[in-house]
């Protein structure tokens, strides 16, 4: 792999040399039939030319060789005796050396040209690539948007594998492959040390892989430890180029760095951080809260069943009743922790459904067995066709949504009205709808109901509840790839909610199982 | 309870004593005779020392987990397994009844639904030490050793697949039964992850021998679990005492 690189190498410089002789041969055939033609004097100054050319293009050492040539050819060409590399006269010796002289001097400007050319126009595309980070970095909307960023940045700019690390637990937990970038073990483990800030140097250090790449680890910013650890895979290169690469790595970090400084990144990363572990924080409080208040309910609650069925009791209605108002008061506890647990399952690690084919059916009836001591004093119409396909969806978590759209259509509706529960399927959706004939909802309060903590302002002094209800019932509906909808012809006029669920064709298999021995 | 027969002895493991105490009462109230066990190890060893007619096992115990030791009873014992598990663990609950539990309570839960589900435990115990072929559900008769089902007083014509279906079913009758355990039962084992058979079977039964179809009252759903035949403690005692029915 080095002696490919070498020949490589080798092979351009030789294409140059090849190209600057067939050059020295093109002038040397041109000015000879001119001197032919036009018997006009001697042209060594017109190799000049291939010497500029050359210089331009591949460097000093073409131009040299072409000046040689040059001279060869001048001798041999035009200077008495012809045919000959020998030169009669002392003056035109003087000529050619003055040639020479010249060539060189033209030669090392030219590939000085050349060089700054290079560089100035290397420094016009890495102007561009910062530019075009800055403006990612203003778009950015969240710390791995701007790692990405600054990831994509110095793989564009240094034309390398290059990969991101945001912090020490990013680079012990990562399998080692990033971004499309394999990253050998030995290399994970320099830039663990690197992110725990063991690092003295501040240009970083290279490690050599078992594949024989060289990698460099450095910290992407020396002043702050929130751009996170950058691996940069150098290839297989020598000493002296991976030194040259790395001066390379500097200029552009420092050039990104700068660009984040001034847009107050670092400040910026810090803060949604703990804006994060805030949120972890509350999650992992409601949960654990909400844990330790089920435990109590759980007594109280039976307590206050043996308690209301005890022989004792049967004569004295008003202790009766008192133990009813616990029983039905610790249920509505259990319902409002029930539904805080359920929006932390949301929040924290996202529902996980577990699909199975169900007949709505089935969904729709225990969902109303659940509601039926709430909805006792409600007239529950059902409307479910006999022949509805079966959905393939998580039914406990469809019946739970559910179980929170009766709970509002309890809640808004007048004791002794209908509650009217439909199922239908109609252009491979399948349709559960719940109309009720309450309160219904303004325009604006349609909108507003899908809301954490969303509460029915007209009327949240008459209801409680903690507006979790039906932005549980959405998320849950979402998980099952459904959609929930609202329509409310105005207030006092009811409310529909619809749930959309998908009907895949693959239930009809119904052939198949009718098979019957 | 009836007066002739003797008390139910009742073994509660939990290791709340808040828990404890008010099973205690309640089970009390209604005539059973109470053990209790705040540890797996303690229950397990309580198990063996004493005749027990029906364990109650909380999932969440100090030393072991409940499922251990539902699955230790039962490798000896054939005694009713009642399990206190908490809402939204589905496959939990199909795991546990998988292990030899014979039925479930959600935590939080009413002491009359407790009450139905030991009493539909005890008497499938009974009926099976018993040889007793007639399931009563209902208006529904189910006559295990002449294969007949009547519906109030007239006979039903069912396909093979929907009797054996219903035949499992009336086995454990008032007792919920896995997807899965039906799945082995009726199709044969290859088809366990097969539900959608069981629900067009099952709504093909219903429509045989349900009243109202669309809202089923002897063939009930458990949802992400299985079915029971909806079976009654009070029914499951034959109408002897209905004092809490219908609570929760």
């Amino acid at each position: 792999m080095l002696n490919a690189l070498k020949f490589d190498r080798i092979r351009k410089e030789l294409r140059g040399i090849l190209l600057t002789l067939c050059m020295v041969a093109a002038v040397t055939a041109v000015v000879y039939l001119i001197i032919i033609e036009t018997g006009l004097g001697h042209g060594s100054v017109v190799y000049l030319i291939p010497v500029v050319i050359a210089a331009t293009r591949w460097g000093i050492v073409p131009a040299i060789i072409a000046a040689i040539c040059g001279v060869l050819a001048s001798a041999f060409f035009f200077y008495p005796p012809l045919y000959s590399f020998r030169i009669k006269d002392p003056h035109e010796v003087l000529n050619l050396m003055l040639f020479v002289f010249v060539a060189v001097v033209v030669s090392q400007l030219a590939t000085r040209l050349k060089r700054q050319l290079e560089v100035s126009r290397q420094r016009e595309i890495d102007l561009r690539d910062l530019y075009a980070f800055s403006r990612r970095l203003a778009v950015a909307f969240d710390v791995s948007d701007i790692h990405a960023a600054i990831e994509d940045h110095l793989a564009t700019v240094m034309q390398r594998n290059v990969a991101l690390f945001a912090g020490v637990r990013d680079a012990s937990a990562s399998s080692g492959r990033r971004a499309g970038v394999m990253v050998p073990e030995q290399v994970l483990a320099e830039v663990v040390q690197a992110a725990s800030g063991r690092h003295v140097a501040n240009s970083g250090v290279t490690v050599p892989a078992d594949s024989g790449d060289v990698w460099l680890v450095r910290a992407v910013s020396p002043k702050s430890s929130e751009f996170g650890v950058i691996v940069i895979n150098l290839g297989h290169a020598s000493q002296e180029s991976s030194d040259e690469m790395r001066i390379r790595v500097d200029a552009v970090l420092a050039d990104a760095t700068a660009t984040l400084e001034r847009l107050g990144v670092a400040h910026a990363i810090g803060e949604a951080r703990m804006r994060s572990q805030t949120d972890q924080l509350r999650e992992a409080l409601i949960g654990s809260v909400s844990h330790e208040l089920r435990t109590p309910l759980a007594s109280i609650l039976g307590a206050a069943t043996v308690l209301s069925a005890a022989p004792a009791l049967a004569n004295e209605k008003k202790l009766k009743a008192l133990v009813h108002d616990v029983r039905d008061e610790a249920e509505r506890l259990n319902n409002d922790i029930q539904n805080l647990l359920d929006a932390s399952r949301i929040s924290s690690d996202g529902l996980k459904p577990h699909m199975e084919w169900a007949d709505p059916t089935d969904i729709v009836n225990s969902a109303i067995e659940r509601c039926r001591q709430r909805m006792s004093d409600r007239r529950v119409a059902l409307n479910l066709p006999a022949d509805l396909p079966l959905i393939h969806v998580d039914p406990v978590l469809v019946q739970q949504a559910l179980v929170q759209i009766f709970d509002n259509a309890v809640k808004y509706s007048p004791s002794g009205s209908q509650i009217t529960v439909a199922a239908r399927a109609r252009d491979g959706r399948m349709i559960l709808s719940v109309s009720d004939q309450g309160a219904g909802m303004t325009a604006a309060e349609q909108i507003k109901i899908w809301d954490r903590f969303a509460r029915g302002e007209r009327l949240a002094s008459t209801t409680s509840g903690s507006g979790l209800g039906l932005w549980i019932a959405n998320a849950f509906i979402a998980a099952n790839g459904g959609a929930i909808n609202a329509v409310s012809e105005g207030p006092g006029l009811g409310t529909a909610m619809t749930i959309e669920l998908p009907v895949t064709h693959a239930a009809v298999t119904q052939i198949e199982s009718d098979a019957d021995e | 309870m009836q007066m002739s027969e003797p008390s139910p002895i009742v073994l509660v493991v939990d290791d709340e004593i808040q828990i404890r105490r008010f099973l205690r009462t309640g089970f009390e109230l209604n005539g059973f005779v109470v053990h209790e066990a705040g540890t797996g190890a303690e229950a397990i060893r309580s198990a063996t020392l004493r005749p027990i007619d029906l364990v109650i096992v909380d999932l969440g115990l100090p030393d072991m987990d409940g499922s251990e030791v539902v699955e230790r009873i039962r490798s000896w014992s054939s005694v009713p397994i009642i399990v206190l598990s908490v809402r939204s663990t589905e496959a939990q609950k199909v795991h546990l009844l998988e292990l030899g539990a014979d039925d479930y309570v959600v935590k939080p839960f009413g002491m009359a639904e407790l009450l139905a589900r030991v009493r539909v435990s005890l008497r499938r115990q009974m009926r099976a030490a018993s040889g007793e072929p007639t399931v009563k559900v209902g208006p529904l008769t189910i006559d295990l050793a002449v294969r007949s089902v009547m519906l109030n007083d007239k006979r039903l014509t069912l396909t093979p697949k929907e009797y054996r279906l219903l035949q499992v079913l009336a086995q454990h009758a008032g007792n919920v039964v896995t997807h899965q355990h039906l799945l082995k039962e009726v199709w044969g084992s290859i088809h366990v992850h097969d539900t959608h058979y069981l629900r067009i079977f099952v709504r093909k039964l219903r429509q045989k021998i349900e009243p109202h179809p669309d809202s089923p009252k002897i063939l009930v759903t458990e949802l992400g679990v299985g079915y029971r035949l909806a079976q009654s403690g009070a029914e499951a005692e034959n109408g002897a005492e209905a004092p809490a029915k219908s609570e929760s």
